[in-house]
């Protein structure tokens, strides 16, 4: 079942019901023993989980089920949680937080541990007294007759149902229009536990045949056995069944990439030293290490995969929205949409899709008087379509309106002194290149649409620094195709290393056009800062060694400049020496406080050293 | 002719995703209610082949609901929708009168054999 088609649903309903358990928190904190804020609050909670657990969010649903049994409890005695009304607070701000990132991406990524753990350390303290102890329930009243001689039943509900209780009752119940029922083993009670494993007895006297009886009592739904006059034997099959698949935490399966990642590398190592150590022995094991590293590391990119729709699902709404906005008819079709792509891009493709589907309402697809003059259909196209081989990903956003202006893009690159003048036209190549200038816009008027969010382009460097690459056609009159390029997995990456101080940093080549001399006459003041001279053209110079406060004597020598580009933008960076290139393993880190903004991650070299990953965006 | 439903829940997340499931079945959504006050009443006015029936609704609660119904319509077939953990509820709710229940998430499938199974 496609579960994103609610996403959107969920997103507004459950933000509502978060924000009506923020009002309930208050107005608990100002009248601490009424109990209507506690009422309020649980509903919410009870109301959030089911969506939750709808949308297959188990974590968000696990936090919001404890703290509703909590809650469950203070129901008759509001007062005594009084001093955890902070605690609740926190709960519903990580559920709030919570709630954005799971639609992005499933909640899997979520760890409410410690508030769980802090909900019952707040239950177990509280529990001597009574008043936070969870109740067991009290047994209802045993529907059973006094036993006869009848036969016995033995009945077990499948392993894999919720609620094997109330199943068992509906059984029971079954069973009662069948004959008379007596010596309920278990006793009922014990059904509405939730440690009730599925399997019970019974008596029944009943004129039926075996046969119908089974056939009966199977027909109430999952139940896995029913045996007449024997204890039940063990469902062999089942536990079969359920190895098949495992529930995993993502962050274990990240964790296993980032090990493997460093295998990769490390075989790199391995296969040059064995190499020259020229040990035909040491060879052969090298290459078989290479071998199974090679697929080890292709299994656990496959673990790792996950369909484009969970992207693109939340499209045809936006989409739909900002045709209404711009009075534009437009049909959105998405094909494709279970091609798979690493999490970890999957994460970041969002906003520069979202930039180029505006542009393609805004800018693209003409207003419908306008398409009729021109012999189109009312209604234009837009279409994203997914398609993958082995490594690669592409994302074709396209659509059927006037296509790119060349004239307007000429007159305005022209005017920038992005082109000779004498240019007539631009190849699709060439207009991408003009486009991807920083705030380049061939809009004659702002829009409330293009005119907000990434710029187009961010959205292409930000394509490019995934690793990947974007192509434009565009056809006058008929429409334009914009293709993106992505790699299908992100952890391992190529990388330039550069020594600066005593330090190596890795620089991902995706973001390096070239490196060249750094000569200090080559240099000249740009808008107050340094600049350097790179064949007519000034780009900014960074000194990475003053950038990172190294102090200590330059190497003598020549040092190298490595041009790092992101989207049109280019910057000199300055570095003592480069020491060649590596595969490297992505760990992404959040920076710790007071860390300069200029490092996107951490890996582990060849050797075993550890170093930081330069952002190049975080230089230009 | 198709059967007719009262789906009854309080958010309109989980009315129109169950809607959506029995929809697609071919059954006819014929009224929605987002209290199990308006539940009662909703049943009583339409009469639906089934009920689909959340656990906790403000003013009155799925069991209460159920029990109502029950009292007047003890051929009522109701559904109840529960999520995790809520065993001893449900357990309540049969005990009013329910018929059998589904437990979220809902699979298609489970919901669809479950509604055959309180029609059949």
């Amino acid at each position: 079942m496609d579960l994103s088609r609610y996403a959107n649903l969920f997103l507004t309903e459950s933000r509502e019901q978060l924000g009506l358990s923020g009002q309930a928190l208050l107005e608990w904190e100002r009248q601490p023993a009424a109990a209507e804020p506690v009422v309020s609050l649980f509903r919410a909670m009870h109301t959030f989980k089911g969506m939750a657990a709808a949308m297959g969010y188990a974590n968000l649903a696990e936090l919001a089920h404890r703290i509703e049994s909590v809650l469950d409890v203070l129901r008759s005695d509001p007062a005594a949680g009084r001093e955890h009304v902070d605690l609740f607070f926190r709960v519903v701000d990580g559920l709030e937080r919570g709630v954005e990132r799971a639609v992005e991406g499933g909640d899997g990524a979520l760890d409410f541990a410690a508030l769980i753990e802090e909900l019952n350390q707040a239950s177990a303290a509280a529990a001597p007294t009574g008043s936070w102890a969870v109740p067991a329930p009290a047994p209802p009243p045993v529907a059973a007759e006094p036993a006869g001689a009848g036969r016995q039943v033995q009945v077990t509900i499948r392993s894999d149902t919720p609620l094997r209780g109330a199943r068992a009752l509906l059984v029971l119940r079954k069973a009662a229009t069948l004959g008379a029922v007596g010596a309920v083993r278990p006793p009922v009670g014990v059904f509405e536990s939730d440690t009730f494993e599925g399997q019970f007895g019974f008596d029944l006297q009943s004129e039926l045949a075996e046969a119908a009886v089974v056939e009966a009592l199977r027909s109430v739904g999952d139940v896995a056995s029913v045996v007449i006059g024997a204890p039940p034997a063990q469902p062999a099959d089942e536990t079969v069944e359920r190895r098949r698949q495992i529930r995993m935490d993502a962050r274990r399966l990240d964790t296993i990439m980032n090990l493997v990642g460093e295998l990769v590398v490390a075989k790199g190592r391995l296969t040059d030293l064995a190499d020259q150590a020229g040990e035909p022995e040491l060879k052969a094991l090298a290459a078989r290490i290479s071998r199974v590293t090679s697929t080890l590391y292709g299994e656990v990119v496959q673990a790792r995969l996950t369909p484009v729709w969970q992207v693109l699902d939340r499209f045809p709404r936006l989409v739909r929205d900002l045709a209404r906005q711009l009075g534009r008819r437009v049909r959105f079709e998405v094909a494709g949409e279970d091609t798979q792509l690493d999490r970890a891009i999957l994460d970041e493709i969002g906003e520069p899709l979202l930039h180029l589907l505006r542009n393609a309402v805004d800018h693209g697809i003409e207003p419908p008087e306008e398409r009729k003059r021109r012999g189109k259909p009312e209604e234009g196209l837009i279409r994203v379509v997914a398609s993958s081989d082995r490594t690669t990903v592409l994302l074709q956003v396209s659509d059927d309106g006037r296509g790119i202006d060349q004239s307007r893009v000429l007159e305005t690159a022209r005017k920038a002194g992005l082109v000779a003048p004498e240019t007539r036209a631009l190849a699709d190549d060439e207009l991408l290149r003009v486009l991807a200038r920083p705030g380049f816009s061939t809009a004659t008027r702002v829009t409330d649409v293009s005119g907000r969010g990434m710029g187009m382009d961010a959205a292409l460097s930000r394509i490019r620094l995934l690793g990947g690459s974007v192509e434009l056609t565009s056809v006058a009159g008929q429409g334009s195709t914009f293709t993106l390029r992505l790699p299908m997995t992100l952890a391992i990456v190529r990388a330039l290393l550069a020594v600066v101080g005593e330090e190596r940093y890795a620089i991902p080549i995706a973001g390096v056009a070239e490196t060249v001399e750094y000569r200090p006459e080559r240099t000249a003041s740009l808008e107050g800062r340094e600049g350097f001279i790179l064949r007519e053209e000034l780009l900014p110079l960074v000194q990475l060694r003053d950038r990172l406060g190294v102090t200590g004597p330059r190497p003598p020598g020549r040092q190298p400049a490595v041009i790092l580009e992101v989207g049109e933008r280019r910057t000199a960076v300055v570095v003592d020496a480069l020491v060649g290139q590596q595969e490297i393993v992505v760990e992404p880190f959040d920076a710790p406080k007071g860390m300069l903004p200029v490092f996107s991650g951490a890996t582990i070299l060849g050797d075993g050293i550890p170093a930081l990953i330069v952002d190049p965006a975080a230089l230009v | 002719m198709s059967h007719t439903v009262l789906v009854c829940d309080d958010a309109i997340f989980m009315r129109t995703m169950i809607s959506d499931i029995l929809a697609q079945a071919g059954f006819e959504i014929v009224g929605e209610a987002e209290t199990g006050r308006e539940a009662v009443e909703k049943y009583r006015q339409l009469k639906p082949d089934l009920v689909t029936m959340d656990i906790v609704m403000p003013d009155m609660g799925g069991i209460e609901a159920v029990r109502e119904i029950c009292k007047d319509s003890p051929e009522a077939r109701i559904l109840m929708c529960s999520a995790m953990g809520q065993q001893a509820l449900v357990v309540e709710a049969i005990q009013a009168g329910a018929k059998d229940f589904v437990v979220k998430p809902f699979q298609p499938s489970r919901v669809l054999e479950a509604v055959q199974r309180v029609l059949g």
